[in-house]
């Protein structure tokens, strides 16, 4: 689904990224490269700097120091304004609590993405219809995303993600607040995404989530990576 | 931009509630200003608009028909800009029924021209002979007695005519008007000319004027003339007393405005943060999402600004029209700046005050904006309520006393505008009661019961025959003693008008001489004392101060031939500065042979004031009830505004809490969806959030009524100072225990007011629902 990077070539690449926030320090020291068609997941406790990691990539923040290149960009590089361009284009996040727009039905949400790139509402509704169809909520798109179940939610999450074909995926606990079936679905979804090419990082307590959709897993302890270990998928 | 318009209207669209507050704030606050601004503006010179409005003659001007023709006058007058006239005049007396009175009469074929253009308020102008129209304010009293539509009067020993209709002249050119042809049958004694100049905003250029249109005339040609400066001086007295309050009603107006305004505008933004947070991860610059917010608030705003201007024009005009149609000015509406004024300031008002939070929300990281939105800040909350959670009142309570300290910006804005809010009542009523007390008692207002109208002068036997107006048939002493044992009477003031000067002053001044009860009349001594001997007399504060005078000081007064040192023994509240009282011993030093024209009469609980009059007219038929006094239209304007301010302001601020309230619970939903799944009941949790505001009410009162009753203190004094006039200080003792506590009232009101229904709402929202939904 990624454009211009083929397989094998870093999509993500850290470099001895270091945030701080006040006196405490988030991430200390980390290097780290994600190639195409990678699906990478971190792990490990809470407060050990995984959102915040997530965060550097999707260029919500800056890091202290340290760079940060996404697909080619340097994002240290980039103003406001660049960021926005850039997370417009190349990143697709999903977040644990979803985080739509309530104002707005579901396919409007996921079209809203396509529209910031200047493609016309129709286009984008179009689009939009296309991938709810694939994720199978075409019958929920003109409910309002307080009507709809949490994996419905999710799944339009997801939808709005990949509405520009993004270079990397960005999911933070994308099963956290889901039940079992509904995670379920929704790692499936991920997995298929993979398999057809979407480069994927995603943060998760879920074991099993790990295990069946990632390829590799970057353990996080105090903001370090602690440990990284590669993975025969288990579906 | 093609992706922020559709996420601006949705949010327009779907924040249904906080649109509509910005919407009615809005609409509210432009409609305040709108109001306010009108009134300042058209307060600082209804006169001058008024004489615009009808091309008001700036020199009216008679002159001796046997000295000089018609032709003559149009041939001088052609220096001046404007001229209407020559019109034929005579000064005729008249017999409508009423007391004897003569009339200046003009003949004028129509009511227009490029001169004093008359208002014909009522009926039509006079087209035929035998016809008249009248000078009359639309806004004086009809009591009985005065002329009405359709009824005849005798005019000029016996030409009757009938009075087809009453019109204005601001320029006051005549009491009454007829055709050219009814004028030359009465043969007109003098020749009327108005003219307006090109520059005649001093007495020097209207001199300069006058000189021009009078120039080559023969001489003693000109009878007399009249300055429109002048009239603008006397026109100026009444108003002249409301213009400052109601120009601090309009500033404290725009003030409370602007800080609601503000409140709820960044209130909204700040709620939008995790909105924003997601925005910006999606790839929304931050210039877009500025454009977002700004557009979320102005679309309400712009709305609510349009209506308020229509709304503030249509109130505004309905009270100027009121407050002013006395200079016979219909119509006077919003000067079109200051709509122009409203429709721009207070979008851009809105927006300013949006823009703030707006580049805040533009500057903030979009990682801390996804975590900022849903959890308020609670660092300092925790102590305090940890400190409320140990104390004995119940927990849904102490609970919603804790509420405000989680969001402390929030709360302070909330609290200020109750604080304001509280204030202008405060302020507000204060100054409605000082206003009502003060005009009643200088207008005198209800003071007597009934007055009686004895005929001018009258020593001599009365006039005879047809068309003689009708006098009193007993003497002055038997009139009083008739007056006074009519059953009914409780008390009895005759009084004598003589005009007269102060040596040393151009101005004429109006000397009452009273006997009798005059203590019971309704003059309020406000320094030194009422006379009790001859060479005393009790002036107005206006007096003193127009001709730098003090209690005991004394002035020699000159009627005709005859002068009078007199000493000023006390001030009595009233409004003019021309109206002298004093006793009879007084007038028996200026003019000894004068009976009283006027007396006035209180009588005893539960007479019947028409079987009164009655009674008395049954002995002398000569004696004629004239109106009492009218408390005039300026304090019902004053009042009505007052009124309406209050209610807006109250409004506003109870939106204002509203508007927290809606955004409180709402960020809190999840914790109110907690709290009722532990098992806190609905009314527990309105009791919660209602306790909060509450709370804030009674802060709000505690802090806004002092500051109420001292903006009282120091505005109603200075202000009555601008206006000459004296207010006693015990008239801004208007706030008693009773009232602060009603007051307090209001502001606890005003915020239980606005937080109950999305209490209510708030509590009655199912958990699942609520939990559904984070
Ligand atoms: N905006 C912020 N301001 C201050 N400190 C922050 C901020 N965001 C994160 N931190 C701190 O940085 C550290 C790492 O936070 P981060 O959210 O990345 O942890 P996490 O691994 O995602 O934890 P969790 O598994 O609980 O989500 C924590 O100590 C946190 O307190
Ligand atoms: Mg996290």
């Amino acid at each position: 689904m990624t454009e211009d990077v083929g397989n094998g070539q870093a999509v993500v690449q850290l470099t001895a990224v270091r945030k701080e926030y006040g006196e405490s320090v988030a991430l200390d020291g980390v290097s780290l490269e994600i190639h195409a068609g990678e699906a990478v997941a971190v792990m490990g406790p809470s407060g050990s700097g995984k959102s915040t990691l997530l965060s550097m990539v999707a260029g919500l923040d800056r890091p202290t120091s340290g760079s940060v290149v996404v697909h080619g960009d340097d994002l240290g590089t980039l103003d406001e304004k660049g960021l926005a361009l850039f997370r417009r284009r190349r990143i697709g996040m999903i977040f644990q609590f979803f985080n739509l727009l309530d104002d707005l039905s579901a396919l409007d949400n996921v079209a809203l993405a396509a529209q910031l790139t200047g493609t016309s509402a129709s286009q984008a509704r179009k689009r939009a219809l296309e991938l709810f169809e694939e994720l199978g909520i075409a019958g929920r798109r003109n409910t309002y995303p307080s009507q709809l179940s949490g994996g419905e939610r999710q799944r339009v999450a997801v939808a709005r993600a990949l509405m520009n074909r993004p270079a990397i995926l960005l999911a933070d606990e994308p099963t956290g607040a889901l039940d079992t079936k509904a995670g379920e679905q929704v790692m499936d979804l991920l997995l298929d995404l993979n398999q057809i090419g979407q480069t994927l990082l995603l943060v998760t307590h879920d074991q099993q989530l790990a295990t069946r959709c990632a390829s590799r897993v970057i353990e996080f302890v105090d903001g370090q990576i602690a440990g990284e270990r590669s993975l025969e998928r288990t579906s | 931009m093609s992706a922020v318009w559709p996420v601006s209207r949705a949010a327009v669209r779907r924040r249904r509630i906080q649109t509509l507050v910005i919407g009615v704030v809005v609409l509210l606050s432009t409609t305040m200003i709108v109001v306010a601004l009108g009134l300042l503006a058209a307060s600082s010179g209804p006169f001058d608009q008024a004489y615009t409005k009808q091309h008001g003659a700036q020199l009216l001007a008679s002159y001796d028909r046997t000295k000089v023709t018609d032709a003559q006058l149009t041939d001088a007058a052609r220096s001046a800009a404007a001229v209407a006239g020559p019109f034929g005049q005579a000064t005729v007396d008249v017999n409508t029924g009423g007391p004897a009175t003569s009339l200046v009469l003009v003949g004028r074929a129509d009511p227009a021209g490029t001169v004093d253009r008359l208002n014909v308020w009522k009926g039509r102008w006079a087209d035929k002979p035998g016809e008249i129209v009248l000078n009359r304010n639309p806004t004086d009293s009809t009591g009985r007695g005065t002329p009405t539509l359709g009824s005849a009067m005798t005019v000029a020993g016996n030409n009757k005519l009938t009075i087809v209709g009453f019109a204005y002249s601001v320029s006051q050119s005549a009491d009454a008007w007829v055709t050219p042809a009814q004028m030359t049958a009465l043969k007109p004694t003098s020749t009327q000319m108005l003219y307006r100049f090109a520059h005649a905003a001093t007495n020097a250029e209207l001199t300069a004027g006058q000189n021009g249109v009078t120039a080559g005339l023969p001489s003693g040609a000109l009878i007399g003339t009249q300055s429109y400066l002048a009239l603008r001086a006397a026109a100026a007295g009444e108003p002249n007393t409301f213009v400052p309050f109601l120009m601090v009603f309009g500033w404290l107006g725009l003030a409370v405005a602007v800080l609601i305004v503000a409140n709820v505008v960044s209130g909204a933004v700040v709620a939008g943060f995790k909105h924003i947070g997601v925005l910006k991860a999606l790839g929304f610059t931050p210039s877009q999402v500025m454009v977002v917010y700004l557009g979320m608030v102005s679309i309400p705003a712009v709305v609510g600004c349009a209506g308020g201007v229509v709304l503030g024009n249509i109130l505004a005009t309905s009270l100027l029209t009121r407050a002013f149609e006395n200079y016979g000015a219909e119509g006077i509406g919003v000067p079109i700046w200051v709509d122009v004024a409203a429709l721009l300031g207070v979008p851009a008002l809105v927006a300013l005050s949006a823009l703030v939070p707006a580049l805040r929300a533009r500057s903030l990281s979009a990682a801390q904006a996804i975590s900022a939105g849903s959890a308020p800040q609670s660092g300092r909350a925790l102590g305090v309520q940890r400190w409320l959670g140990g104390t004995r009142l119940p927990r849904s309570v102490s609970l919603g006393l804790g509420l405000p300290f989680a969001r402390p910006g929030r709360t302070a804005l909330t609290l200020a505008a109750v604080v304001l809010g509280v204030t202008s009542v405060t302020f507000a009523v204060g100054l409605g009661k000082s206003l009502t007390t003060y005009q009643t008692a200088a207008s005198r207002v209800g003071a007597v019961d009934v007055t009686m109208f004895g005929g001018l002068k009258g020593n001599g036997p009365p006039p005879q025959g047809e068309g003689a107006p009708p006098v009193a048939k007993l003497t002055d002493a038997q009139d009083e003693a008739l007056l006074r044992s009519t059953p009914g009477a409780s008390s009895v003031a005759a009084s004598a008008e003589v005009p007269m000067r102060m040596v040393g002053a151009s101005t004429d001044l109006r000397v009452s001489f009273y006997r009798g009860d005059f203590q019971q009349v309704g003059f309020r001594i406000i320094e030194g004392k009422w006379f009790d001997g001859p060479g005393q007399v009790v002036v107005s504060e206006r007096f003193l101060r127009q001709h730098g005078l003090a209690v005991g000081d004394t002035v020699v007064l000159q009627a005709q031939d005859k002068s009078v040192r007199v000493q000023i023994v006390g001030k009595a509240l009233y409004n003019s500065g021309d109206e002298v009282l004093s006793n009879w011993q007084t007038l028996a030093l200026v003019a000894p042979n004068q009976r009283a024209s006027i007396y006035e009469i209180t009588v005893k609980p539960g007479t019947d004031l028409d079987t009164y009059v009655s009674a008395v007219q049954a002995k002398d038929s000569g004696l004629l009830e004239t109106d009492g006094q009218d408390a005039g239209s300026f304090v019902t304007i004053v009042l009505a505004t007052v009124v309406l301010l209050t209610l807006m302001l109250g409004t506003v601020a109870a939106l204002g809490v509203f508007n927290t309230v809606v955004l409180n619970t709402r960020e809190r939903r999840r914790d109110l969806g907690m709290l009722k799944s532990i098992g806190m009941t609905p009314a527990q949790v309105t009791v919660m959030v209602v306790t909060s505001m509450v709370a804030l009410g009674a802060i709000g009162g505690l802090l806004g009524i002092p500051l109420g009753m001292i903006a009282h203190r120091v505005v109603v004094p200075a202000m009555a100072n601008g206006a000459q006039v004296e207010i006693p200080s015990f008239m801004l003792n208007v706030y008693p225990a009773s009232l602060l506590a009603l007051l307090i009232l209001a502001g606890i009101v005003i915020a239980a007011a606005g937080a109950y229904v999305p209490a209510r709402a708030a509590a009655h929202t199912t958990i699942a629902k609520v939990l559904h939904n984070e």
